[in-house]
């Protein structure tokens, strides 16, 4: 062979991807589907999609260029996955049973609505638990107002606006002034089809004095096979009115190849209270964003969330927590525990500004590397425009299982695999004690179990 | 509160002062290949050098300014002056010093500090040094210090053997800017086993209007020896913007130990861009006691570098930010190695609209088992205006590493300042006392003679704020 090579005919030239980079998205959003569905929309809510779209291609993923160095989508191959073409929104077909305990439920499955229920006491109060879709038919002025308002979505963050532009199905939540639940709310989100992108937007509003609790539930669909990857958006988008008290807790267990990219945005008004308990567990590559912005004065946040990583997981979690008004309170805490490859970047921002007197705000991560190859990042910021505060700090530690706990459980009798086990629960007991639901907290807490009991087996983590 | 005023008298104008220099050499200004070409020129340098310029001068020109810092837009690299040489060689007597360089030197009171207790002095004045002295004992134990561009030519085999290996001119925008133009700067060599009893100091001083500082410090210290290096700044005011991008680079080898305290209070009108790193190898330990008073902007991590297993890392940093300054400064500690320990420990006050940032990196890579590591940022603002932030960036990747790290932020109690008060202070005084307390973690690593011109160079600082 001279001069100029050619490809070789005796090995077979495989195609080559082009190589991506850690903040390359291979997902892209199918303009021409986009624009079929806003073609059956109404106007207001196809320019929005449009706009939305329009904007996607400038944006990064991260927008904050803290953080531009922890990015890693490598894991999402998604290059062939396109969104559902046509997503039921309507639940005419769903069941209307309602499990016990439970004051509504809005149950998904790729692209079906499965169940639409709401008890009595509550629809007669005013609650309404809803598709989008039907939000749109019932109420269009609502629908845009709460839709389009600008503000719920973060406008600098591609992954958010790629949610504004191909939201495909989605659900409102809605709990009049002064209304007080005492049994939960359920979302479950049944995803996982392979090569098919579900992307949903919650909508959630409390008015002045309202009360309730909301379970978001992602689990893997019917459809989800082994090796078969799938890509799920959501967005969580919440209003609570003056002294509205909202406690949320979600579970995000879908399939082990699944891509899962989360934004949740909270504007707490004065004296209203938000209490976020999230557990990540599963999911190849998760993406989160939670933005919460004490808006009046003497609200509170409180926000526990752990991750527990194993195989190759990435888990990679950012929440913003802003202080606006007079005495507001947050109390962020998250916690990872990490087996085999996996790795968990926690990054939390407090920022308190200028007219943010009084303020009193936590942020802790920390995390628990259980094996050699696992990987933790802990990136706890402040920004302190505000020096007249109760309390502003930050405070993390990476370490393994403390060996004087360990000693302490063994010198009582219990065998040295279970003690380690309950150290590692107990570690992550904080978010699993704050769901609300009794199912759905055995349910996590057998979850737990169920994965330690993977991880521990498989020769990467050290006994 | 008049009584105040004697208390925190302003002694800010017997530092702040601008002799008219007749410089032999400079410079066009202007960043330019022939400048670089002409730098190594004036110096006489071999290839290797004017090579290792022009490569760190092409990456310069290649490198985006860095973005997660604000400000940096603002400095005009065609308005600097990258090179100006004020005297033909370097003296070895005081006596030899040119008169006006010497006066200035005396309103530091260098000549003094020498013959109480200083080792050595290396006096930087522009882009030169001009005066050195090593004291005898010294010399005869083998300890070398001594200008860095006299280093390459006295003990070329050392300096190119180390030089560069710390941080490359790739490292970064101005890591390479320093390399493509350094001149000046310190260099310390300990031969094996040697303690050095005293510390060595360097001054070092910009004069001279868009003067660009660019000095290259090396530090090597040898198996199993010691050393304490302190440098402090302290410089004219200006209107206009000038440029200190240093870089320091220090080794330490097996069982040694160097500590490195920096008292920096450069003028108000300085960007104070600096990259120090140090390479820490096995059961060495390595110190950076950090101060940053002055400049308009100073970004700086000293880091380490764990390299070697049981090392040790330890930094302390303190800042001030006033009016019109930004403080962006840390610590970075890199375990490579296993067993290693890093302390950070970082306090900072900011006042008058000053912004202090802490930016810190603590990373564990694979392989690097029972490390330890811990970081304490607390954060005092004195005033509304003013801003803290703190950005710890911590990556562990082996699993038995036990890390923590603490941050607050917050101001001055009042029940502190009530207490003082009632004990007869004024509220000026009880503030000062306070953030005097505040900051003793620092102070109390420095020599005494510094530690009472820190205390003043904070209380200088203070001055207007309070009261």
């Amino acid at each position: 062979m001279t001069g100029v090579a050619e490809p070789s005919t005796s090995e077979p030239s495989r195609p080559r991807r082009a190589r991506l980079l850690p903040s390359d998205l291979s997902y892209r959003p199918d303009a021409a589907l986009i624009e079929r569905r806003a073609a059956a929309e109404p106007d207001w809510l196809a320019a929005d999609r449009r706009a939305a779209l329009a904007a996607i291609g400038e944006l990064p993923i991260e927008p904050n260029q803290l953080y531009t160095g922890y990015v890693d989508l490598r894991a999402a191959r998604l290059a062939d996955t396109v969104a559902w073409e046509r997503v039921d929104t309507s639940g005419r077909d769903a069941s209307t049973e309602l499990e016990p305990g439970l004051s509504a439920i809005a149950a998904f499955e790729d692209d079906r609505i499965t169940t639409l229920a709401i008890d009595e006491a509550a629809r007669g109060a005013g609650v309404i638990v809803e598709s989008l879709g039907a939000l749109i038919e019932r109420d269009p002025a609502l629908a845009r107002t709460l839709l389009t308002d600008g503000a719920s979505l973060a406008a600098d963050d591609r992954l958010a606006q790629l949610s504004r532009a191909a939201w495909n199905q989605g659900a409102l939540v809605w709990v009049p002034p002064g209304v007080v639940l005492e049994q939960p709310i359920v979302l479950r989100w049944a995803v996982g089809a392979p090569g098919r992108a579900l992307h949903v937007r919650s909508i959630v509003v409390l008015g002045e004095g309202a009360d309730a609790t909301l379970v978001e539930e992602i689990v893997p669909s019917g459809a989800t096979v082994p090796g078969g990857q799938g890509l799920f958006t959501s967005t969580t988008e919440i209003q609570l009115g003056g002294h509205a008290r909202l406690a949320m807790a979600s579970l995000q267990e879908s399939g082990p190849d699944q891509v899962v990219f989360q934004q949740r945005r909270a504007f707490i008004a004065e004296g209203a209270d938000l209490r976020w308990a999230l557990a990540q567990l599963g999911g190849r590559l998760v993406r989160s964003r939670v933005d919460n912005v004490l808006a009046g004065d003497r609200g509170t946040v409180e926000q526990v969330e752990i991750v527990f990583g194993a195989a190759d997981q990435l888990h990679d979690l950012t929440s913003y927590t802003r202080h606006v008004g007079r005495d507001t309170t947050g109390q962020l805490l998250s916690k990872g525990v990490l087996m085999d490859r996996a790795r968990s970047y926690m990054k939390g921002l407090i920022t308190i500004e200028k007219s943010a007197i009084g303020t009193d705000s936590f942020l802790g991560e920390f995390g628990m590397n259980l094996a050699k190859t696992a990987r933790a990042v802990a990136i706890p910021s402040l920004e302190i425009d505000q020096p007249d505060c109760r309390r502003a700090a930050h405070s993390s530690s990476v370490g393994p299982i403390d060996e004087n706990q360990l000693f302490y459980l063994e010198s009582r009798g219990i065998p040295a695999d279970d003690a380690r086990k309950f150290i590692v629960l107990g570690f992550l007991e904080p978010v699993v004690a704050r769901v609300p639901l009794e199912d759905a907290r055995e349910r996590l807490r057998d979850a737990l179990e169920a994965k330690w009991a993977i991880g521990t087996a498989s020769p990467a983590t050290a006994a | 509160m008049t009584s105040t005023r004697d208390l925190v008298r302003d002694e800010r104008d017997q530092f702040a002062f601008h002799d008219d220099i007749t410089y032999l050499r400079e410079t066009k200004r202007g960043l330019t290949r022939e400048t670089v070409e002409e730098i190594s020129g004036f110096k006489g340098e071999p290839d290797w050098m004017l090579q290792f310029r022009l490569r760190a001068y092409d990456h310069f020109l290649k490198r985006k300014m860095p973005v997660w810092t604000d400000g940096l837009a603002d400095i005009d690299f065609d308005k600097i002056v990258y090179y100006r040489k004020p005297s033909e060689r370097e003296e070895k007597s005081w006596d030899d010093v040119p008169e006006q360089i010497k006066s200035t030197f005396e309103k530091l009171g260098i000549p003094e500090a020498e013959r109480k207790f200083l080792a050595g002095v290396g006096a930087q004045y522009d882009s030169e040094v001009v005066y050195h002295s090593v004291r005898e004992e010294l010399s005869k134990i083998g300890v070398v210090f001594m200008g860095t561009d006299q280093a390459l030519k006295e003990y070329p085999d050392i300096f190119r053997r180390h030089f560069g290996t710390v941080v490359p001119p790739e490292d970064n925008k101005f890591a390479a800017l320093n390399s493509a133009v350094w001149s000046g700067g310190s260099f310390v060599y300990v031969p094996k086993g040697v303690e050095v009893p005293l510390p060595l100091q360097a001054y070092f001083r910009i004069n001279g209007e868009n003067t660009g500082q660019f000095e290259r410090t090396l530090i090597v210290v040898e198996e199993g020896a010691k050393v304490h290096y302190i440098e402090g700044c302290t410089a004219p005011i200006y209107a206009t913007d000038s440029l200190h991008a240093a870089v320091v680079e220090v080794v330490a080898l097996p069982h040694s130990k160097v500590r490195y305290t920096t008292i920096q209070n450069w003028s108000n009108d300085v960007y104070n861009l600096v990259t120090k790193r140090a390479h820490a190898h096995a059961w060495s330990t390595v110190e950076w006691v950090d101060a940053n008073t002055g400049s308009r902007k100073t970004v700086k991590f000293p880091a380490i570098y764990l390299r070697g297993e049981g090392a040790r890392a330890e930094v302390i940093s303190v800042a001030v930010a006033g009016r019109g300054q930004h403080q962006d400064t840390g610590a970075k500690a890199i375990h490579l190695a296993p067993n290693t320990t890093s302390r950070i420990v970082s306090k900072s006050v900011s006042k008058d609209g000053g912004r202090a940032t802490y930016r810190g990196q603590l990373k564990v890579a694979p392989g690097a088992t029972g490390v330890t590591a811990s970081v304490r940022c607390d954060a005092l603002m004195l005033d509304d205006e003013s801003r803290s932030d703190t950005y710890p960036y911590i990556d562990i990747q082996e699993d038995d590493t036990t890390m923590t790290h603490e941050a607050t932020v917050g101001k001055i109690s009042a029940d502190q300042i009530f207490y003082l008060m009632s004990r007869g202070l004024t509220e000026n005084e009880a503030q000062n006392l306070v953030i005097q307390g505040f900051l003793e973690v620092f102070t109390k690593e420095l020599p005494m003679e510094y530690a009472i011109e820190f205390n003043r160079l904070v209380k200088l600082e203070m001055e207007g704020s309070l009261g």
